[in-house]
């Protein structure tokens, strides 16, 4: 196997195992959000506060997969 | 809004429709090339009297500063003057409802003294990564630049200048989802290793002359001198071939001083050639890709793009034409994201002790209650968990703007070159990304703002009254 292929094998494998932080931020948005819709269900006429701290919540969720996603983009296209 | 799509206004949306189908039939679309770090202008796009480049980022970011500008010029010469004007209409109007709403929503959540303060870095923050985020829906950023043979310049601390670094990665594997690598290796060389080289190969060149002068002096001259010129084409097999032919090729008649030199020359050809495997190259935005030149290879996966001569004059040295974006979103450069979070992270500690003036530093070391209370020791080490907590905000604030919006750049990317026709949802979606991560940016330092406002040690409250 010659360097280059051995290089885009490692960063290839890097970067998916990088990835699986992704799926706490899938679990936490998963959450939240199955919460805010209870909320919703049994008050309603607090759908728009809810929604509003439902949207920040699975933002900061997300925000975590987001780190995992700039570490493997940073080992694609930086790392050299 | 019903008559919107009646008459002629839906042919004109079929004709812009059809003409979408026509040029992604005609053009094919681009394979996006994808780098991190902003580009760098070519030369004469400088810091004024430095040699540091301009990116393309900040001409970005100016784009916003100057959006923001006119912006609020016009909204302070459109407020009505006195209460029983006519209100205006119209864009003015709708800025105030997004005021007024940002207004309630920040008075929620840090009412009190400082609301003006929070409120204005809120604001300020709130519009500057808006419009910034919203730069990549743009038609024309990120796509549009400089077509330039794909070389990479690297600022060179110790000579204080950029040296252009050749590639000679004339492939592109498609990869995942249209996301491509070039093929070959990248390693920055310093000058003074290259110096180093030189010499190593002209020491090596000598050993190897005084060594062929005991054996037949023509022939291993010529041999090596070919192999020096085949590794540079090719592998190395294939110069051990070359290497066979010189030799049979190469019956003699030079002399010993002669085929020294040449010795020394096949040395430094060599060396150069070694410098060029290692050199370094990364992808500058989309390729200009034209049927015309792309040589498809199904089975080795792999696509040849336009070749350029090497612009530093080498021979057979070719490099693929890129495209340098004139424009590239802000929001995707770590400068920008970081300095806004530093900027917000000094915001936080100005309200700090603005507040709570220097007892504010009881935050973070508590030493107050050590020989007091029997938990003491538990309230020192909170206390530099904060600090740590502090300093972490800036990186958190930075990374998650940039991978958000960069990701998303991405997103555009690649769903703009696998279905070049309708990616409008994904423009919808980053629309929104684009709103959340901006209010979420600017949310997230007022709570911290009216956070470090608030005194939360009991003891020291009665201290600091005017703080509440």
């Amino acid at each position: 196997m010659d360097p280059q292929s051995t290089i885009i094998l490692g960063k290839a494998i890097g970067a998916g195992l990088a990835m699986i932080g992704a799926a706490g931020g899938g679990i936490g948005i998963g959450l939240a959000v199955g919460g805010a819709v209870q909320a919703m269900g049994r008050n309603p006429d607090h759908t728009a506060t809810i929604q509003v701290n439902m949207i920040l919540g699975v933002a900061f969720a997300e925000a975590v997969a987001i780190y995992a996603l700039v570490v493997s983009l940073i080992i694609l296209f930086v790392l050299s | 809004m019903n008559s919107f799509w009646n008459g002629k206004r839906r042919f004109v949306a079929l004709l812009m429709f059809l003409a979408g189908v026509f040029v992604a039939l005609r053009v094919p679309p681009v394979i996006p090339f994808i780098q991190l770090p902003g580009e760098n202008f070519p030369e004469g796009f400088n810091v004024p009297f430095t040699d540091i480049r301009l990116t393309n980022t900040f001409a970005g970011s100016v784009i916003v500063w100057i959006l923001l500008l006119l912006f609020v010029i016009y909204v302070s010469r459109r407020r009505p003057k006195s209460g029983n004007e006519v209100p205006p209409g119209g864009f003015y109007n709708m800025f105030e409802a997004l005021f007024e709403g940002l207004m309630g929503f920040v008075g929620g959540i840090a009412a009190g003294r400082h609301f003006r303060l929070i409120f204005n870095m809120f604001m300020t923050i709130f519009l500057i990564v808006l419009l910034a985020n919203w730069m990549e829906l743009v038609p024309g950023v990120d796509t549009v630049g400089f077509i330039h043979p794909h070389v990479k310049e690297k600022y060179d601390a110790d000579s204080g200048e950029y040296k252009v670094i050749t590639t000679d990665g004339y492939e592109i594997y498609q990869g995942f989802l249209g996301i491509s690598y070039v093929n070959g290796q990248c390693d920055w060389i310093s000058p003074a290793d290259e110096a180093a080289a030189d010499e190593a190969a002209l020491l090596e060149a000598k050993a190897a002359a005084a060594a062929a002068e005991q054996a037949s002096i023509e022939d291993a001259a010529y041999a090596r001198y070919q192999a020096g010129h085949g590794d540079e084409a090719q592998s190395t097999e294939e110069s051990d071939d070359h290497g066979d032919d010189g030799h049979s090729a190469a019956s003699g008649q030079s002399d010993a001083a002669l085929a020294a030199h040449d010795e020394v020359l096949a040395a430094r050809v060599a060396a150069k050639q070694a410098r060029a495997d290692r050199s370094c190259y990364t992808g500058v935005g989309p390729v200009p890709w034209a049927d015309d030149y792309v040589a498809d290879d199904k089975a080795d996966k792999k696509k040849s793009i336009p070749l350029h001569p090497d612009p530093r004059g080498e021979e057979a040295k070719l490099v693929p034409w890129v495209v340098l974006p004139f424009v590239r979103v802000p929001s995707t450069d770590l400068n920008m994201t970081l300095s806004l979070a530093l900027i917000s992270f000094v915001m936080i500690q100005f309200i700090g002790f603005k507040a709570l003036g220097i007892g504010y530093l009881t935050k973070f070391f508590n030493f107050g209650t050590l020989f007091k209370s029997p938990l003491g020791g538990i309230d020192v080490a909170v206390g530099l968990l904060e600090l740590i907590g502090d300093f972490a905000k800036i990186l958190s604030f930075g990374f998650r703007l940039l991978g958000n919006i960069f990701a998303g750049s991405i997103l555009l990317f690649v769903m703009s070159f696998l279905v070049p026709i309708l990616p409008w949802p994904f423009f919808i979606l980053e629309f929104f990304v684009g709103v959340i991560q901006a209010l979420v940016f600017a949310l997230l330092t007022a709570i911290f703002m009216n956070l470090a406002t608030v005194s939360h040690h009991h003891d020291d409250d009665h201290d600091h009254a005017e703080a509440h």
